[in-house]
């Protein structure tokens, strides 16, 4: 009862169990030391293996062990980019560190995906906790120590010159894609910038192969197109008159006041209109947005030729689709007030622009 | 999270996948979507509210929710954001003008939380119209270079009116997706 005192049971054996049993004993203990090695072994060569194959072999153990061991060094990286934000001379390296850490993040999220489908639910919700509490730090780091530039309006290099308005559409395509500004965007072709002006334009299938063709910033002009066009857009129109032959695509129109449209096309869409009617040939319904004291008629246009156009591009056919108008801006059932079909008696008549020239051929 | 793991569970049986088609007015979503379900693309009005369509592809079965542009809906858009895998972001390549509108409402659909685990398909579509901007034109305009590195995107030119491109764009969200959810696969 003596020996109780004694806090090392190895001396308390050793002291008084006769030689056989210290052998014993002293076997035993290296078979425990043994044991305890190779299971030292076997983790940090699993440790490699699943470091080197991924996924790893099924095992939660390794898996945890490979997610907790990710997930410190993380928790490092980030202490040491919040370490490096306070030294100015590393600022510059902060971007790439804080992005390492975004990518070290995502990679533990592969992980667990990768393994979800052998880890019990507990695991895979601890896990997912812990990868967004990582995300969560991240993005705190990133706010704090990168904040963002905040938003402004910046004075964009004006998109066209007065002094360049060009007379012909070859002129225009030429300086279009000499023009193109830095973001390296350039403008289609089209009719824009003009006043008081009688504007014709003759699309040839052969010659020029199907384009879209813009018209904007149009103030009291005139403008005939003939021939058929994939994709027309319209925008910044004033006290203008449209005739245009069909459109297989779709057409664009924003922003038109005091205006008269004489269009056919697939789809016709209409937003912020003002006191403009609208004469229509469309395989769809046509919708407005924002509109108001619009008017609306079927189509009633004639060139030599446009019976063909009209054919080849689907548009044959009267449809009645010119008085099912939507209004993106009155969702009942009851009649818009935005938008009425025109009596008849106040409707143009059939517009002739046979006779329109273009002004190339003027010039 | 609990119940994100049920319903990947679930999906995983399913083998089902939502994605949500979205972009300005005009650039063609409702075109995308019936193309690639070769149904008539001749006749189609600009989309009031929403069209669901379920598309066997592959193993999958895509559940396509193609939503309206135009601005008046464009707040609706938030409804369909939950449980999204792959979100499709459709650009007119022709139309030069309102692509600043188009980078910006990207960016602002990019910041909801409830989409920054999904894969980003950006079409530049109309690329049959002469004119229109190349893919690579359009990745800069829309600057997705700068885009946050965790997400997962590609753009792909494309032509809803000859169908070009639609299955290059499909292939990859539906591998890259795949790769997300089902790993087994």
């Amino acid at each position: 009862m003596d020996e109780q005192d004694q806090s090392q049971p190895n001396q308390f054996s050793s002291e008084t169990l006769d030689p056989i049993a210290q052998m014993k004993h002293a076997a035993m203990l290296e078979r425990l030391s043994n044991l305890h090695r190779s299971r030292l072994q076997q983790s940090a060569s699993r440790r490699t293996d699943s470091a080197a194959a991924s996924p790893a072999f099924e095992s939660v153990h390794s898996f945890l062990d490979r997610f907790s061991d990710s997930k410190r060094s993380i928790e490092a990286d980030l202490a040491r980019c919040r370490a490096l934000a306070s030294d100015p001379a590393s600022a510059p390296n902060l971007k790439p560190e804080l992005e390492k850490v975004s990518a070290s993040i995502a990679d533990l999220d592969r992980l667990v995906a990768e393994n979800s489908y052998f880890l019990p639910s507990y695991e895979v919700r601890s896990s997912l906790k812990a990868i967004s509490e990582l995300k969560e730090a991240l993005d705190s780091a990133n706010s704090e120590l990168m904040p963002r530039k905040k938003f402004s309006f910046k004075n964009k290099a004006s998109r066209k010159d007065p002094c360049v308005l060009v007379q012909q559409i070859d002129e225009i395509k030429v300086l279009d894609a000499e023009k193109s500004n830095p973001g390296g965007v350039r403008d289609s072709p089209g009719f824009r910038n003009k006043e008081n002006a009688v504007l014709v334009k003759h699309f040839r299938v052969s010659e020029e192969g199907e384009g879209n063709f813009s018209l904007s910033d149009l103030n009291s002009c005139e403008v005939y197109l003939k021939g058929r066009i994939r994709a027309l857009f319209v925008h910044r129109l004033r006290n203008c008159r449209i005739f245009a032959g069909p459109v297989q695509g779709s057409i664009l129109i924003e922003d038109v006041n005091d205006c008269l449209f004489m269009l056919s096309s697939h789809q016709i869409r209409i937003h912020q209109a003002r006191a403009t009617d609208f004469y229509l040939r469309v395989r769809s319904r046509p919708i407005i947005e924002d509109s108001n004291g619009v008017r609306f008629a079927p189509y009633r246009l004639f060139y030599k030729g446009i019976d063909e156009d009209l054919k080849d591009s689907g548009l044959g056919e009267e449809t009645g689709n010119w008085a099912n108008v939507d209004d993106f801006k009155w969702l009942r059932a009851v009649q818009s007030p935005n938008w009425c079909l025109m009596p008849e008696e106040e409707r143009v008549g059939t517009t002739n622009s046979s006779d329109r020239e273009e002004q190339c051929d003027d010039e | 999270m609990g119940l994100l793991s049920i319903i990947r569970k679930i999906k995983r049986k399913e083998k089902e996948m939502r994605i949500l088609m979205v972009g300005l007015d005009n650039s063609g979503k409702t075109t995308i979507v019936l193309k690639i379900n070769g149904e008539d693309t001749s006749v189609i009005s600009p989309t009031l509210g929403f069209n669901i369509k379920t598309i066997k592809y592959q193993k999958y079965s895509l559940n396509i929710w193609d939503v309206g542009g135009q601005k008046t809906i464009r707040s609706y858009w938030r409804n369909y954001f939950e449980q999204t895998d792959g979100l499709v972001w459709v650009v007119d390549s022709s139309d030069v003008r309102r692509l600043d509108d188009c980078r910006m409402e990207l960016e602002n659909l990019l910041k909801e939380e409830r989409l920054s685990g999904a894969s980003l398909l950006v079409f530049a579509n109309k690329q049959d119209i002469q004119g229109a901007l190349k893919p690579s034109e359009i990745a800069k305009a829309l600057n997705l270079d700068a885009l946050d590195r965790t997400r997962h995107w590609k753009i792909v030119g494309c032509s809803a009116y000859t169908g070009e491109g639609l299955l290059e764009g499909f292939d990859w969200m539906v591998q890259d997706i795949a790769s997300r959810i089902y790993v087994l696969d």
